[in-house]
């Protein structure tokens, strides 16, 4: 008889075995034990994501609760092994869009052309006649930050977050905000650009950035 | 007025800012990312302003984070309790 085959289909990829979907077939206790487990801990993520979406302690609160709750009933669709931190920005995603949808009286805005040609280092060079050093970054503050994100249209503001702060892929903000990848990236080119501009203002106004210019 | 044009700049130099956001986000393919990571290797203006750029990514990241407010994680528990799942 000839030899058994070296690689064998079974036991090659165990994680697929596992990833079947029983979660449907929990019961009640370990459902809610496994959700509070593997949920619960990006809830501070969760908050500060909302903060960012909703610019209030408040509504950002209720933002949190309403997309923990809707994660919660729909927790069996959520698939074991695939990604749930993303899922979970997509229930936020959702929820804020049902939430606020009336709230949001201004038309979807957009950055000006201009803020192509923008670039914070260039501009920074140009002023001050050397190359800004990464020092200047460290004299924002938080609030200064977060007021110049705020001060985004929403796409832009939710695409840049998701991708600077949360680390997301740009596959996984498509689908996360349910846009084409080419969208998501243009979307983070004008909206990092728009930003560095606020904090520009606001290091000028400083006098941060007022160098010597003579040669 | 040109700005961002270096003394020295080269075409290599345009490609590598050009793909600067990208390689950051780690979006590039790898031999693409190779490549511009061996013109950085050797290009000291290039690499200045990656690092700024860098920087950049981390002050938005370092600006946002909140911490969930204590009540708001007793309020999800109790929420929990009252949701019937199928």
């Amino acid at each position: 008889m000839s030899e058994m085959p070296n690689t064998s289909a079974a036991g090659a990829d165990p994680e697929a075995a596992a990833a079947s979907p029983v979660r449907r077939e929990l019961g009640d206790a370990e459902r809610r034990a496994r959700f509070e487990a593997e949920v619960l801990p990006h809830l501070d993520r969760l908050y500060s994501a909302a903060l960012r979406y909703t610019h209030d302690a408040t509504d950002a609160e209720d933002l949190v609760q309403e997309s923990v709750a809707k994660a919660y009933r729909s927790f069996h669709q959520y698939r074991e092994g695939t990604n749930l931190k993303a899922w979970l920005y997509r229930v936020l995603h959702t929820t804020y869009i049902s939430m606020y949808r009336k709230a949001q009286r201004r038309p979807q805005e957009s950055l000006q052309d201009e803020i192509d040609d923008y670039s914070f280092y260039d501009e920074v060079s140009r002023v001050t006649g050397t190359s800004p050093e990464r020092e200047v970054l460290d004299s924002f503050t938080a609030d200064e930050v977060k007021e110049a994100l705020a001060a985004l249209p929403d796409t832009f503001r939710q695409a840049v977050y998701l991708a600077d702060v949360e680390g997301f892929s740009y596959k996984e903000i498509a689908e996360i905000m349910d846009t084409p990848v080419g969208t998501v990236m243009s979307r983070l080119h004008r909206g990092r650009k728009s930003l560095q501009q606020a904090l520009h203002t606001y290091a000028s106004e400083r006098g941060l950035l007022t160098g010597p210019r003579e040669a | 007025m040109e700005t961002g044009d270096r003394p020295q700049c080269s075409d290599e130099c345009r490609e590598a800012l050009r793909r600067l956001g990208a390689l950051l986000d780690g979006e590039l393919g790898e031999v693409t990312q190779a490549k511009l990571e061996h013109h950085l290797a050797d290009c000291e203006p290039c690499t200045e302003r990656r690092d700024f750029e860098e920087g950049f990514r981390e002050l938005v990241r370092r600006g946002c984070t909140d911490e969930a407010p204590p009540d708001l994680r007793a309020r999800i528990l109790s929420q929990l309790d009252e949701i019937v799942t199928g």
